[in-house]
């Protein structure tokens, strides 16, 4: 990607600069190539390339698929046996027993319910955290938080700190790329956001229906367009000579070049016909359940983006019509779709970054913006829990089949080695090379940081 | 038999003397504390006096010092002599004149933000001297496109949005009169002093600006308080309550005063002269004022329409009774004045305490719009004489009542705001299409899922109770609204709309806050029609005239148009929270001005909010910092770059002037002429220095290689609105209509989000600029945001000025660039060419203000001639044409 920050050239534009925009176009491309393009270098060596986030929107109901309590089967339809924080509902029952058998999986002997069968085959590859906690018990403010560190709208995504501060490895690809399922979570495209930084960091929401990219598909056969754009940049050229030239003109003319890079760059992206099929089956492509298809084809084109180079991939949830992961009634047949939906897929996708030696590199990280209450909300549904959540991670240097942290005998407050969503931001950007307490940036009289000033890197969750 | 008469206006209070004082300075601590999240990081102490003394040394605290321009020759813009001095200073000189061309389209997009017209081009081609340039500034001025122009930048100050963001993305109602106040504000050149005042106590000037029609301008700036976040259902109110103070506070202090005032939330400013004290005693402010749907135009209540809309309700009861009186109707039969006097009693029992009362003190209560008159009201009343069967109520004593003055009437009547130190608020009150509804923490949002029994509905003409319960919120600041006014709930759905008829009423009796879960024992009410008259049966003929008059008469009151504005609650002063905490309430912080500006004595505040203390105080004249403030950002717009680059924070992190003493001189020019707008854009449009050549010059290079000294204008984007109307003008597409109601744009088919408007809109948006389109904090449109239009969360005084594909592919590929295209070449082969040069001229000059040269021509004929073969003007390839010359760097950048 090309960066130009408030109309400032980098240093690659500037030193690409001539009096005459056209001619550079050539050595311009040629630059483009090279990849990178981030406005920082690395604080130390990283471990890994690219993120994954599978974002579990909604607040998956960690009792019922990870955190494994005893307790909550023994008690099931008792009296909740600790003091009750206020919840969005108020609406709060007796405790609810999880409407799954847990058992323990591959060699490491991780709990995963029977709901996630596919993915508890894939168990050792797992670095489970069980201790998360979040500030916020609403939607969206927990997704700010998740997403930006922050609890309101504004803050730049993590997505778009990293692609800022790393670019992008492709050039005809944006550095942060959001592949929608379908559902955008409560806050909206702003969870994407580059907030105050420039605005090239924002992801790049692609849609899984209709056209991939906004404006992607041309409207003219790629020569008469070709035609087209030699022409502007003919004019080009001649304007550079009247008015006299400049880098952030030069850098306009390289995006046309970019973006007409992407016209075809984007549908060879989306054109997972080309996979095997046993590899498409494999990852639920061609699944009965029009949800899991939909996941199928986000996790494909996942790995298909770190594959050629992209920074920051994030998944949003496909439609199960229970209203995400947020489970306030009907649990167990919320659970039952949505794990239907993601199990084949995501298990699919670890053992294919595995099999292509990309999962070394890459982190992929699952998980929602909080938890579940382990009390009932009014008789068959949870209701938000920011106490204590389990997200995991795999790939990019994490300890692989391991659990770290733990929640009361309920599943609901962290009680050991608590994980906050800052700890989190700090530890992949360590994985990535960068060190969270440096990478600033000033706004409105601030150096703002993705991590405010908070975070500590979690080296127990690191190989 | 008892006549009613007389039927006074009103009763004195006679229950004052039984009434407990109400509380004021009320102490909200919160002692519902739940812990949510990690401990909270260290923080630095307090900021010592000396070191306080010492930020206060910072350039941007001093006053503005007006030295005189340095010398130059006779007629020389003060701007240019200031500029010319640097310059000359570095060993360089301004650049020459840019073209006219340049000059001409730097001009119309800065000044109005369209491409100037051919006949504007066609003006200035033959005359560019510099009077025909003073020409065209002052009817650009003259413009209302100059005030759309310039109004778009300040909304940008303000987070100006529509909808509260969050979950659902509920609309604000109404917010888009405000868009239309700034608009007429820079049309009319309203002082900026005068302007920012009306932003701060807009709703208490004693004398409000008023337009032409007698509406109230000043009250509309207040609207820009509301234009923050909400959530919809926070599980912490107060929390909730300190973000979203943080969030006006903080563009308060950005967007006036270039200062992060915010930043002084958690502690004293870690680089500036403020300090954590000064944050809350603004907080304060806040806290002391509250959301309403304000009337522009409400009917004078101490007026004679009004009081003839009272008399004729009487007239109309004694006609009434008169009639009925044969028939022993109940109320008028039996009641004596006696009994009218005691109807007023509520005997309180143990640990009740009433917060307001329509007999008691008239302080006890916030009446806003002509709804409830200027008094309660005693007596029987028809609240709707249109209605097919009129009927006519009585409520037993002093009543503030929306019905009395017709149907149509609206307004909201509050309590004071008190901490709720028991269980149950129960309301008395009677009415139809209304609601009362309890307002915890400031929370004006009241919405399921947990303060939906916060929010209750009356649809009962006959005297009852209400009643809330408010033990999940012991501590906290309340208080209650009750509410007959369509638009007055901060959130606004379209299927809540139709639960507010017009010709909803209210009557409020009482409030009380009571440890008893049951309302206490009241007199029954008596609301009955006299028996055998809603049947048909023929009126009297007295009745009928009575009815006829209370018709005529509650016609004759408009009813007005409402904004969302600030309203006075009780003034109380706000806590310094620890380390920003609410959680940990520290020392009171009294209200006043920021320590640094004015000292740290308290205002000396009357029984609000003390905001017009707080206006006049910021906009003192030893106050440098709204006019340094305002001319740089005019520099900023005009030259791409303010004499202070970081236009929001003048601060210490902030950047230098490059040019100080012209920052000042600018400054004390501006308040000198009246703080006028057009004149300091006047002024700096006709320097010779914003008129220059943007082209890089081989001999400034190493001397001035950022252009700091200005030896050249600036190369600069056209920024999303002036993409967008600029493919409107040149295609013959723009409408040019002012004001009104919000555009919506398509929505994408493929998002599915809550909150997702229902409607969608046309592909251009009506041909109207982009001012007018809807701005939906959850869906902004694409292609705008892809130039940058930034999504309203904070004062953006300068917009980012990015390079991403996403414009590149918008530009190319999006079906509305398309469409203006055609329909410009549409436009283009209409009108009488003989030549493709000429036609290829028309073109250019709508695009570029200027002729194509030789080269441009035979490339330009060429593509046409290779598009269309055999056709002599290459018709069919125009809009191809066209759309290229759309994608040249020439369209997008001024020069």
């Amino acid at each position: 990607m090309t960066c130009v920050h408030d109309g400032q050239p980098t240093r690659r534009a500037f030193l690409q600069r001539a009096w005459n925009g056209f001619a550079m176009l050539p050595l311009a491309h040629l630059a483009l190539r090279t990849g990178g393009g981030g406005a920082l270098a690395r604080h130390h060596a990283a471990r890994a390339r690219s993120v994954i986030f599978l974002y579990m929107d909604g607040g998956p109901s960690c009792q019922d698929l990870f955190d494994h309590k005893p307790r909550l089967v023994a008690e099931n339809g008792k009296p909740f046996g600790m003091k009750m924080e206020p919840t969005q509902f108020n609406n709060n029952g007796n405790t609810l027993g999880p409407c799954a058998t847990f058992r323990q999986r591959g060699e490491s002997g991780q709990w995963i319910s029977d709901l996630l069968p596919n993915l508890a085959t894939g168990a050792d590859r797992l670095c489970v955290v069980r201790s998360m906690t979040s500030d916020f018990s609403e939607h969206t403010n927990a997704n700010y938080f998740l997403h930006t560190g922050h609890g309101l709208q504004g803050r730049p995504s993590v997505g778009a700190w990293i692609g800022y501060g790393l670019g992008c490895d492709a050039d005809d690809l944006p550095a942060f790329v959001v592949l929608n399922g379908g559902l955008i979570p409560p806050g909206g495209i702003d969870c994407f956001h580059s907030g105050f930084l420039p605005a090239h960091s924002q992801g790049s929401v692609f849609q899984m229906r209709g056209d991939a990219v906004a404006n992607i598909a041309p409207r003219e056969a790629p020569e008469r367009q070709r035609s087209m754009l030699d022409l502007a940049r003919a004019l080009d050229a001649g304007t550079q000579e009247r008015f006299g030239a400049d880098p952030a003109i030069d850098a306009a003319i390289q995006n046309h070049e970019l973006a007409f890079r992407m016209q075809s760059a984007v549908p060879e992206l989306v054109a997972i016909e080309n996979e095997a099929p046993r590899l498409r089956a494999l990852y639920g492509c061609d699944d009965e359940y029009e949800p899991t298809r939909t996941f199928a084809r986000q996790c494909l084109l996942a790995r298909r983006l770190v594959e050629r180079g992209v920074r920051f991939v994030e998944l949003t949830c496909p439609d199960t019509k229970h209203d995400r992961w947020d489970q306030h009634s009907k649990l167990a047949a919320g659970l039952r779709d949505n794990c239907r939906a993601v199990d084949r897929p995501v298990a699919a996708l670890l053992a294919d970054l595995d099999a292509r030696g990309l999962l070394d590199e890459t982190i992929v990280l699952f998980g929602g913006e909080f938890g579940r209450t382990p009390f009932a909300q009014g008789n068959s549904g949870r209701d938000h829990n920011p106490f204590g959540f389990t997200m995991w991670m795999a790939g990019g240097g994490f300890r692989a089949g391991t659990s770290h942290g733990a929640t009361d005998e309920y599943g609901y407050k962290a009680v050991a080695d608590p994980v906050s969503i800052h700890d989190l931001h700090a530890t992949i950007l360590w994985q990535l090379g960068i060190d969270h307490e440096k990478f600033t940036y000033r706004f409105g009289g601030r150096d703002l940081r993705l991590t405010d000033v908070y975070g500590k890197v979690q080296r127990p969750l690191l190989a | 038999m008892a006549c009613p008469s007389p039927i006074p206006l009103a009763l004195p209070a006679l229950l004052t003397a039984l009434l407990p004082a109400l509380p004021t300075a009320l102490p909200i601590a919160l002692t519902t504390a739940f812990a949510v999240g990690a401990a909270r990081a260290q923080l630095p102490p307090p900021v010592a006096d000396a070191e306080f003394a010492r930020r206060k040394l910072h350039w941007a605290w001093q006053p503005l010092q007006r030295a005189a321009p340095p010398a130059a020759a006779a007629g020389t813009n003060p701007i240019d002599a200031f500029v010319d001095a640097r310059l000359a200073a570095a060993g360089l000189s301004r650049s020459p004149p840019a073209p006219a061309a340049a000059q001409l389209r730097r001009l119309w997009f800065d000044l109005v933000g369209l491409p100037p017209p051919l006949q504007a081009v066609a003006r200035f081609t033959a005359d560019p001297s510099d009077a025909a340039w003073q020409r065209e500034v002052d009817a650009l001025l003259a413009s209302p496109h100059y005030a759309e122009r310039q109004a778009r930048h300040w909304l940008d100050l303000v987070r100006y949005a529509e909808t509260l963001g969050h979950e659902y993305d509920f609309d604000v109602p109404n917010a888009w009169r405000y868009r239309d106040y700034v608009i007429r504000a820079f049309r009319d050149d309203v002082p900026y002093d005068q302007f920012v005042k009306e932003h701060i106590a807009g709703d208490l000037l004693r004398e409000p600006r008023r337009d032409a029609d007698g509406n109230d301008e000043s009250v509309q700036a207040t609207g820009a308080w509301w234009f923050v976040e909400q959530t919809h259902s926070p599980v912490d109110a107060m929390q909730h309550q300190a973000d979203r103070i943080d969030n006006q506070v903080d563009v308060l202090g950005k967007a006036v005063l270039g200062l992060t005032v915010a930043c002084a939330r958690c502690h004293d400013h870690k680089f500036d002269a403020i300090r954590a004290s000064d944050y809350y005693a603004l907080v304060g402010f806040v806290q002391s004022s509250r959301y309403l749907q304000a009337p522009i135009h409400p009917v004078d209540v101490g007026g004679d329409a009004y009081a003839a809309a009272w008399r004729a309700q009487h007239e109309l009861a004694h006609a009434w009774a008169d009639g009925a009186r044969g028939e022993a109707w109940p109320p008028f039969a039996v009641r004596t004045d006696a009994q009218w006097a005691a109807d007023d009693e509520c005997a309180l029992r143990d640990g009740e305490q009433c917060i307001a009362s329509a007999s008691g003190p008239r302080e006890q209560w916030f009446v806003t719009n002509d709804g409830f008159g200027a008094q309660p009201y005693r007596g029987a009343f028809c609240p709707d004489p249109d209605a097919k069967h009129p009927q006519l109520f009585v409520l037993p004593g002093a009543w503030w009542n929306s019905a009395a003055a017709g149907p149509e009437r609206e307004g909201v009547l509050s309590t004071p705001t008190f901490a709720i130190a028991q269980r149950f608020v129960h309301v008395r009150c009677a009415g139809q299409g209304s609601r009362v509804q309890v307002v915890v923490d400031g929370l004006h949002l009241v919405r399921e899922p947990i303060y939906g029994d916060l929010h209750k509905p009356v649809d009962d003409a006959t005297a009852h109770w209400l009643t809330f319960d408010l033990g999940a919120w012991t501590g906290h600041g309340a208080f209650v609204q009750c509410i007959d006014q369509r638009a007055q709930d901060l959130a606004d759905q379209e299927h809540e709309r139709s639960l507010y008829p017009a010709r909803a009423w209210l009557a409020v009796q009482s409030v009380l806050l009571s440890p008893h879960e049951a309302p206490p024992a009241t007199p029954e009410c008596i609301a009955l029609p006299p028996p055998g008259w809603t049947d048909g049966t023929e009126l009297p003929a007295r009745v009928r005239d009575a009815l006829a008059t209370l018709r005529k008469a509650t016609a004759a009151l408009p009813v007005s148009p409402t904004v969302p504005a600030l309203a006075d609650g009780n003034g109380h002063d706000e806590h310094i929270y620890l380390r920003g905490d609410h959680r940990r309430p520290g020392a009171l912080a009294p209200r006043r001005s920021l320590t640094a500006l004015a000292g740290d004595a308290a205002f000396a505040t009357g029984p609000g909010s003390g905001r017009e203390a707080l206006a006049e105080a910021l906009l003192a004249p030893d106050n440098p910092l709204p006019a340094r403030v305002f001319v740089n950002r005019v520099w900023h717009h005009l030259f791409g770059r303010g004499i202070v680059r970081s236009v929001d924070n003048l601060g210490a992190l902030g950047d230098r002037p490059t040019h100080p003493e012209l920052l000042d001189w600018l400054a004390a020019d501006f308040v000198a002429h009246g703080w006028s707008r057009k004149h300091v854009i006047r002024l700096v449009v006709t320097s010779a220095t914003y008129r220059q050549d943007s082209r890089r010059r081989d001999d400034a290079a190493t001397v001035d290689a950022a252009n700091l000294l200005l030896h050249r204008q600036n190369v600069r984007r056209l920024d999303a609105e002036a993409v967008r109307d600029s493919l409107l003008a040149i295609s013959g597409r723009l409408d040019e209509k002012l004001f009104g109601p919000s555009i919506e744009l398509p929505h994408d088919a493929h998002i599915d989000a809550r909150g997702i408007p229902k409607q969608d809109g046309a592909l251009d948006g009506d041909g109207r600029r982009s001012i007018y389109l809807a701005v939906r904090r959850n869906f902004m449109p694409p292609m705008l945001l892809a130039f940058d239009l930034p999504t309203p969360f904070a004062t953006i005084g300068a917009r980012n000025v990015s390079n991403v594909p996403a414009q590149a592919l918008a530009l190319a590929n999006d079906p509305f660039v398309h469409a203006m295209c055609a329909r410009w070449a549409q436009q283009l082969l209409a009108a009488p060419a003989t030549s493709p040069r000429e036609r290829l001229a028309l073109a250019y000059r709508r695009a570029f203000a200027r002729d194509p040269d030789d080269r441009e021509v035979a490339q330009c004929s060429e593509f046409l001639a290779a598009r269309s073969p055999g056709a002599e003007m290459g018709d069919g390839a125009w809009p191809d044409l066209l759309h290229t010359l759309v994608n040249t760097t020439e369209f997008l950048y001024l020069r």
